[in-house]
């Protein structure tokens, strides 16, 4: 890690924290697919806060219309029983956006406290650690989902319960990565030796310069969740009172023959939510090491 | 070697315990009957409830419970479907090997087709090029399956008839041999696709990075200085040490799809264990659930076990290693 964002904000100032929350945003806009991705997780979240302004229609009132196909009146066309696809897409835009930012979050503060007290302090926090993330491990995270959810329930909350701490370990074992090569760093032992509480060595010398890849695995776990979220509701195990993009997949499997755009507009909505997550991942990793591509370039000489 | 072997199974047996153990502790939590949380939501008559009762020492200390918990497990006793009205094992050994055929086939066509065109991204001389290939296996990874899988029904079986919608063939089947493996094919056909096109794009994106990571290593600039040509040094230095984390990732992957491909699975109707998992979730059938997580666990630490010595055997630091 020789890029020039840690090493111009190996000193931090003041504003430690939010200076290189700035430096990783700039880094992800210069590369062209994290750009494109912060693009489209834009028009996500405005649709998400506007979705009443944006949605013609009440996305759980009935039109007149059922199974009518894409048309001025009705963009993405009409379910079996009449409800609008275009209004109901809008607003399942709401609960994936909610499932994976809140999920995300979680992790990140739950995954990341685990991480720097099992990297900074190792012993027994480190093995503690690392015997949960490898049970966590030993199952995918949906069967993981599908198990609490058949035991507890499957209201909106559990659900997201559910889903954090399935994918939590993930950012726990980044963080501790990060913070066991850090540890070893000049500046946090000449920070530790000038007898700095630890609360500032961990929070203003060592976290700043681990923001880079934790914000990439907060991108990559918000998609995972989303994706969780929506398999949940296309198996039509998900929370019935909330629409989402998953439980309209679920519903437009017995009208596969006759109406087509019952799936593919929900499911592209989900896609596009994935990809453009993953776009920003990209981005940051691509702006971590400039370098990547040169090689094949160079061979071809 | 053996060492290795020997310490990643001392390994893996207190971790598929563990597993056991948090479920124990998981259906404690379930608030009310003890008896409904085992067997899920069905009518339950009183000599069954005494017989549960009396088989899992519900009336004993947690501690007694958990050993005769445990104990069943080692004896092969993974409990009752109420759903199927047949034992969890029975039930789990009839779905298992539908769920590695699938799993096998998905791998066998998807991870060479990755690594073609990871090989080709990777060695892409324009800028341009490669990151045509990398956001294409981008979007590629990122399709959901269930979605992906709906769409090619939609095209393949229901509008242009050339594949079943679901299922793992015929209810009665005449055909015998070669007919009979192409009638399997056929119903493979979409659900291999969805694999084609899911973990394809995973090894594509490794290989593609690995391709990169290997192109910039000193023996290969040295290759090139001795006058061997870009085919030459393709086929003896770059492959070799390209493929090998594609290798341990799609391992790590095929252990997981063992473990319950549920996505695909439901949609092609494929009655395998994922589906298994899903019918039982859905009927609240946790004697089966916690079966099939337990079994699921334990294919993933078997698998991920293999990995690990193929890459011991491959790897001739790690072979050596004590």
């Amino acid at each position: 890690m020789t890029s020039p964002a840690s090493s111009r904000s190996a000193a931090p100032g003041r504003s430690g924290f939010l200076r290189s929350l700035y430096d990783v945003f700039a880094q992800v806009m210069a590369t062209s697919h994290g750009s494109f991705g912060v693009i489209i997780l834009t028009i996500l979240t405005v649709t998400a806060i506007f979705a009443p302004i944006i949605a013609p229609y009440d996305p759980i009132a009935l039109t007149d219309d059922s199974l009518a196909p894409p048309s001025w009146t009705y963009l993405f066309g009409t379910d079996n029983l009449g409800h609008d696809i275009f209004s109901m897409v809008v607003y399942g835009a709401r609960s994936s956006l909610i499932v994976g930012l809140s999920t995300a979050l979680a992790s990140l503060l739950l995954g990341g406290v685990m991480g720097m007290l099992a990297g900074y302090y190792r012993g027994v926090f480190e093995t503690v650690l690392m015997r949960v993330a490898e049970l966590f491990q030993t199952l995918p995270a949906i069967i993981i989902v599908l198990f609490l959810v058949s035991l507890f329930g499957s209201s909106f909350w559990l659900l997201l319960a559910a889903v954090a701490l399935a994918i939590w370990p993930l950012q726990a074992r980044l963080v501790y990565g990060q913070f066991i090569r850090l540890r070893e760093a000049d500046y946090v032992a000449a920070a530790i030796v000038a007898g700095l509480p630890v609360r500032h060595v961990i929070l203003r010398e060592m976290l700043p310069n681990a923001m880079q890849p934790i914000i990439v695995q907060v991108a990559l776990d918000a998609s995972i969740a989303i994706l969780i979220e929506a398999a949940l509701g296309y198996l039509g195990i998900s929370d019935p009172n909330m629409v989402s993009w998953g439980q309209l997949l679920y519903e437009a499997q017995n009208f596969m023959s006759e109406a087509w755009w019952m799936s593919i507009f929900p499911g592209a909505a989900i896609c596009l939510a994935i990809v453009g997550l993953n776009m920003v991942a990209d981005g940051l990793n691509e702006a971590a090491d400039p370098k990547s591509g040169s090689a094949s370039r160079n061979f071809h000489d | 070697m053996t060492r290795l072997i020997l310490l990643r199974l001392v390994h893996g047996v207190p971790l598929l315990l563990a597993v056991i153990i948090v479920c124990f502790l998981m259906l404690q939590m379930i608030p009310g009957d003890p008896v409904q949380a085992m067997v899920g939501d069905f009518p339950v008559t009183q000599a069954f409830r005494d017989s549960i009762e009396a088989k899992y020492r519900l009336n004993d200390p947690i501690l007694t419970q958990l050993g005769s918990y445990l104990l069943n497990f080692a004896q092969g006793d993974f409990g009752f479907s109420f759903q199927n009205q047949m034992p969890v094992l029975d039930l789990i050994l009839e779905r298992l090997p539908r769920t590695i055929l699938l799993a096998v086939a998905g791998f066998v066509v998807a991870i060479p087709v990755g690594l073609v065109v990871g090989l080709i991204a990777g060695l892409s001389p324009s800028r341009r090029a490669d990151r045509i290939w990398t956001t294409l296996t981008l979007i590629a990874f990122a399709i959901p399956t269930f979605w992906l899988g709906q769409l090619l029904v939609m095209m393949f079986a229901l509008k242009l008839d050339w594949f079943p919608t679901q299922g793992i063939g015929p209810f009665v089947s005449r055909a015998h041999g070669v007919d009979w493996l192409l009638e399997r094919l056929h119903y493979l056909a979409l659900p291999v696709a969805v694999f084609v096109v899911h973990e394809g794009a995973r090894a594509a994106r490794i290989m593609r990075a690995s391709v990169q990571e290997t192109l910039s290593q000193g023996y290969i600039v040295n290759a090139r200085m001795k006058g061997l040509t870009r085919g030459e040094i393709i086929r003896k230095h770059l492959l070799r040490n390209s493929v090998l984390p594609v290798v341990t990732t799609s391992g790590y992957a095929f252990a997981s799809t063992l473990g319950g491909t549920v996505l695909i699975e439901s949609v092609f109707t494929w009655p395998g264990l994922g589906l298994l998992l899903v019918d039982a979730v859905r009927a609240r059938d946790n004697m089966t659930v916690v079966g099939v997580v337990v079994v699921a666990a334990a294919m993933v630490i078997v698998v991920n076990l293999l990995v690990d010595v193929i890459y011991a055997l491959t790897d001739p630091r790690v072979r050596s290693a004590r």
